[in-house]
């Protein structure tokens, strides 16, 4: 019996003090982890997007309340020039082949159009639906107008990758849902950063 | 001080993990395509061998017997948690590279061996001594076979260019394949190593050399067990 006290007490002991000394851990580098992360793989993307912005997007984004769902937020990445604000993206996910599609949309805030767009994160499969990230594929969407995006099977004027119908429309899907959130958080965004 | 020297160098040789006790071959053959990579995974496994082994043999005499396999393990795993939070808050790109495998270290059996072998038997600081030498000799191995796979497989060592533009690379050594044989050939090294050094001594090879016998110890409990029983079998039954 004591023995089997003992083993209870020890074995909650470690795994209470481990438990303790991580949660205090992961309080410390969180912040830490969440801005490599957002320099590490947004942080590419944001290049490609802002070639002639003069700021650091990560450093001036902003957490915005998400349209449509109460209580959640997105962040959203500036583009300024000499100060004044060009553009502005935005992540979003659409359903891929195999996973979540992570796509980063930039909008050109003077003319509401796209200012392009570059997937960020994927499950696709190598060689087919990771075609999605090549410039073949997303330099389409550059200057089209937000609402009016869709796949040519769908009415609209992009060719999907061929041989990767699920990986196009969960990118499409994507930059949908960044159009929306746009649309509805224009004027938000035009007076956060003046 | 001389047993802290033998227990921290004992690691860097005598009984190098991957290429004396063939210890921890996973992250070995499938992280050190590059030598940063090695450098990466071996720092990652000093600190959480060397602190396992400090804490376990602080708390070796309050584990109980039976249940000090979990013990280790849980506290292993908490300290591969924290490498895996600091890699990620300040080496991103090594944290990215190596992906899986630092959660792997939990199931390493370097961490496990050590503990159970040395540091549930002996005082802190020498289990620090033996932590640290098992895990530099650990990284030293790593990096050494990173260094020959990069420098074959890619032309570069750290990145850095080492035959010039018209250098041809053997993909195949950046490859898994290509650890599986450097591997090999790195193990039958220093085999010839050891018989030729004991030639030259003129010296009887000792069959259990590469065995890790100093830390272990199980075959001498077993003997001297089999000598117990049979002891008790020879005296006559009371009653």
């Amino acid at each position: 019996m004591m023995e089997i006290i003992r083993m209870v007490v020890v074995l909650s002991a470690i795994t209470g003090l481990s438990g303790f000394v991580l949660s205090g851990l992961k309080v410390w580098t969180n912040p830490i982890i969440e801005e490599q992360v957002l320099m590490n793989v947004q942080g590419p993307a944001l290049k490609q997007l802002f070639i002639d912005s003069t700021n650091d997007p990560i450093a001036d984004r902003k957490t915005l309340p998400k349209p449509g769902s109460e209580g959640e937020t997105i962040i959203v990445f500036p583009a300024l020039k000499n100060g004044k604000l060009q553009a502005v993206a935005m992540e979003a996910s659409g359903k891929g082949y195999g996973g979540d599609v992570n796509v980063l949309v930039g909008f050109d805030v003077t003319k509401d159009n796209l200012l392009g767009i570059s997937v960020t994160t994927h499950k696709e499969t190598p060689g087919l639906g990771s075609r999605i990230q090549e410039p073949a594929y997303t330099k389409q969407f550059k200057g089209k107008d937000p609402a009016k995006v869709a796949l040519k099977k769908d009415g609209g004027d992009i060719d999907a990758v061929s041989g990767a119908t699920f990986s196009s429309i969960g990118s499409t899907d994507a930059v949908k849902q960044a159009a929306g959130w746009y649309a509805a958080l224009k004027d938000t965004i035009k007076t956060t950063w003046q | 001080m001389a047993s802290l020297m033998k227990e921290f160098t004992k690691g860097l040789w005598k009984e190098l993990p991957p290429f004396r006790l063939v210890l921890g071959l996973c992250p070995t053959l499938a992280v050190t395509n590059t030598a940063n990579n090695g450098l990466g995974m071996g720092a990652a496994v000093i600190f959480v061998l060397a602190l396992s082994n400090v804490i376990i043999s602080l708390v070796r005499n309050i584990i109980p017997k039976k249940v000090r396999i979990v013990c280790f393990i849980a506290i292993a795993a908490s300290l591969v948690v924290a490498v895996e939070m600091l890699m990620q808050a300040f080496a991103y790109p090594l944290y990215e590279q190596l992906g899986i495998f630092v959660p792997l270290i939990v199931v390493n059996c370097i961490i496990l061996g050590r503990a159970e072998a040395f540091a549930a038997k002996n005082p802190p600081l020498l289990s620090l001594a033996d932590g640290l030498g098992m895990g530099i000799g650990f990284t030293l191995s790593l990096t050494f076979l990173g260094a020959i796979r990069e420098s074959f497989g890619a032309g570069t060592l750290f990145g850095v260019s080492l035959f010039g533009p018209d250098f041809e690379p053997f993909t195949f050594m950046v490859q898994a394949p290509g650890a599986f044989v450097c591997l090999g050939l790195i193990l039958a090294g220093m085999n010839y190593l050891n018989i030729w050094q004991a030639k030259r001594k003129g010296i009887e090879l000792d069959p259990n050399f590469d065995a890790g016998c100093s830390g272990c110890g199980a075959c001498k409990a077993m003997d001297k067990l089999a000598a117990q029983k049979k002891l008790e079998r020879l005296q006559p039954a009371k009653g």
